[in-house]
């Protein structure tokens, strides 16, 4: 029987609920967020207050404990509010790695940290790259070392989300935030010796340095140094040497969730241009009277139509992993060709949408300018394109002929 | 001990969504999604507050079809405590006569059942046929004081309460006797946004539905045959904005063309 794209009526109000906040906090206000490089705290705190923080979390850690397909309806109505992503990307980062570091987490971790997490207190990010390994995560220099009952971490991660944000107590989250870090904890051993750790960037011996982004300027992106930095052991996440599998369950959660935030900020962007080229004329008529235009307006709205879908397939799979009815790679496949599909359907429907608005398209402010560079950055971001190409590839031709 | 406080709600057709309206002119209510009357939500949040400040208990009372529970939930995820539904078919169609009396009747009801009420308090008006009119006329069913356009509760004492109310181009700040019935302006209170752990907590709140007879109401009073108000037609409205352009240069004679103007559509400025 179920196969069902129906809601239930308490996702429908979680959902209104997440609207009105996003229609009155987030719509005014993206212009700004990507102005001032800065998601103004107050509306980071309204998030808190009203819980969507928590949306993944157990209960038992004060969290709601929704499933990942109704934490995408939550997700889904903060983009429509903020095309500029940088909500999206605060919101899923901290939903898809705070979950692996719950799950994975010890017991002392999940009362101390994850409590915190659920409630809005402590915000948590991911922080795998370095300056020399992105795709190639085999290349990172980030090492761990056990000392007593502590572990002492040094390395450098680069391009990381929300540096800022989690290096600050108070001024967005009460207790600033951290990365879930990848490192060393045995060189020899490759990708079998790596470790996740939870690296609090309120830590004196961590030093942050703000990039320029590109788009979804609103979250802080940048890099940060750790020099001697000491965590408890109850801060690894999962065990020794199982880093990089903990972290690749991570990037399946993230990556349903990018494929849903491209395929959500691509329609609402494309309804902006499909208001647009109704009433902007050109050669005495309205520009959707043109077939060209009419012909990728169609193509557009269905490619986005099907990345949407599969967005949610993807949700419900890790939802089906969770109910224990499905397996990791099953999941690792739906998930890569979700965010492979929606981000290529999303910069083509972007890149046609921006060019029927004519120059107008090409101000920093237009809303579909906004979306076009958050959904871009995706095309890199969380496992890059190709890397989702190997992905699909390895699952159906098998691991002898990829790598 | 706090203030036992009842808020009257009523769910309304979506005043996002476009009317939609049966053959005969009027709304088609089953046909459009409802939701709590966006007036109530400033009385829902001047009774939250009051209880933040005083403690208590606040009880959302609302006559409506049984399915209109949906939009109630929203009362009950800001924090009302629980509802009442005063649903049956002999009420359908009752105008605001029919409609405070039956909501008086069960006001009563639930009042000796509290033991105490000391605030009823009402949205302003509702955005689906703006009369204003349940509030004051509960009031008067109860032979209570009542105020309408509350603009904040300034201050709650022993046995009274002091509100500031709206008039035309200012304000009068009125001391009251307790119980009283109060319609809340959407001027002060910014109505919050539940959490979304209070929406999922909605659910298990206690709605109790009474009927006609279980709130002791006289059937020959209510419904639509029985209301004194006849509503003989119903109509969108259109508005046609006049435009009209004055092209003069200089600024006084401007203002004395629009005057002018202004004059032949009987606006004269003193």
């Amino acid at each position: 029987m179920p196969l069902d794209f129906e809601i239930t009526k308490e996702q429908e109000e979680l959902k209104a609920t997440v609207r009105e906040f996003s229609e009155k906090y987030l719509v005014p206000r993206v212009a700004e967020f990507e102005e001032k490089r800065m998601i103004p705290p107050e509306i980071v705190k309204e998030m808190a207050r009203l819980g969507l923080f928590g949306v993944v979390f157990p209960d038992k850690y004060d969290g709601l404990g929704l499933d990942p397909i109704t934490a995408g309806l939550v997700l889904e109505e903060i983009v429509r509010g903020d095309v500029e992503c940088s909500l999206a990307v605060t919101w899923l980062v901290h939903t898809s790695w705070g979950y692996v570091a719950y799950k994975y987490g010890s017991e002392e971790f999940r009362e101390e940290v994850i409590r915190k997490a659920a409630r809005g207190d402590l915000w948590v990010g991911i922080a795998t790259t370095e300056p020399g390994a992105g795709s190639d995560l085999v290349s990172i220099t980030t090492t761990a070392r056990k000392e007593g009952r502590e572990y002492v971490i040094n390395g450098e991660k680069a391009y990381i989300s929300g540096v800022r944000e989690a290096s600050e107590k108070g001024t967005w989250f009460k207790e600033g935030g951290g990365h879930v870090t990848l490192a060393y904890t045995d060189r020899s051993k490759a990708h079998r010796g790596m470790t996740l750790f939870f690296v609090p960037l309120t830590d004196p011996r961590v030093s942050i340095r703000l990039e320029k982004e590109l788009g979804r300027k609103g979250w802080s992106w940048g890099s940060f140094v750790m020099k001697d930095v000491r965590i408890p052991e109850t801060y690894r996440i999962g065990e020794e040497g199982r880093g990089f599998h903990v972290a690749m369950e991570g990037f399946d959660h993230a990556r349903a969730y990018i494929a849903l935030t491209c395929a959500v900020a691509g329609k609402r962007a494309l309804e902006i241009a499909t208001d647009y080229i109704k009433q902007r004329r050109a050669f005495g008529q309205p520009i959707a009277r043109f077939q060209g235009v009419q012909f990728q307006l169609a193509d557009h709205w269905s490619s986005l139509e099907a990345a949407h879908a599969l967005a949610y397939k993807a949700l419900w799979a890790l939802k089906m992993e969770q109910e224990g009815k499905m397996g990791r790679f099953e999941v690792t496949r739906i998930a890569a060709s979700a965010k492979l599909f929606a981000v290529r359907a999303a910069k083509a429907a972007l890149d046609d949408a921006l060019r029927w608005m004519g120059a107008f398209g090409y101000t920093e402010e237009n809303p579909v300018a906004l979306a076009w560079k958050a959904v871009k950055s995706y095309d890199l971001a969380e496992g890059s394109t190709d890397i989702m190409r190997l992905i699909v590839a390895r699952e159906y031709l098998g691991k002898e002929y990829i790598k | 001990m706090g203030l036992n406080i009842v808020v009257l709600v009523k769910p309304v057709p979506d005043p996002k969504e476009p009317p939609k309206f049966k053959p005969d002119g009027t709304l088609d209510r089953l046909a459009m999604k409802l939701v709590m009357n966006p007036y109530d939500k400033y009385a829902v949040e001047a009774a939250l507050q009051l209880r933040e400040a005083l403690g208590g208990t606040i009880v959302g009372v609302s006559m409506a079809p049984q399915h209109a529970v949906d939009a109630l939930r929203e009362a009950l995820a800001m924090g009302v405590d629980e509802f009442l539904l005063l649903s049956d078919k002999r009420l359908a169609g009752s105008d605001t006569l029919a409609t405070s009396y039956a909501l008086s009747m069960a006001l009563r009801k639930l009042w000796s059942r509290l033991g105490r009420v000391d605030l009823i308090l009402c949205g302003m008006e509702s955005s689906d046929s703006n009369t204003a009119h349940i509030g004051p006329q509960v009031a008067g069913w109860l032979e209570l004081p009542s105020v309408s356009y509350v603009d904040k509760v300034l201050e709650v004492g022993e046995g009274y309460v002091k509100v500031k109310k709206l008039i035309e181009g200012g304000f009068v700040v009125l001391k009251v006797k307790l119980p009283a019935v109060l319609t809340i302006a959407g001027t002060s209170y910014v109505p919050r946004i539940p959490t979304l752990r209070d929406v999922l907590l909605a659910r298990r709140k206690k709605v109790t539905v009474w009927s006609v007879d279980d709130a002791g109401i006289d059937p020959s009073k209510v419904g639509v045959l029985n209301s004194p108000t006849r509503v003989i037609r119903m109509w969108a409205a259109e508005i046609k904005r006049k435009g009209k352009i004055i092209a003069e240069a200089d600024p006084d004679k401007l203002v004395d063309l629009f005057l002018e103007e202004l004059k032949k559509d009987g606006i004269t400025l003193r």
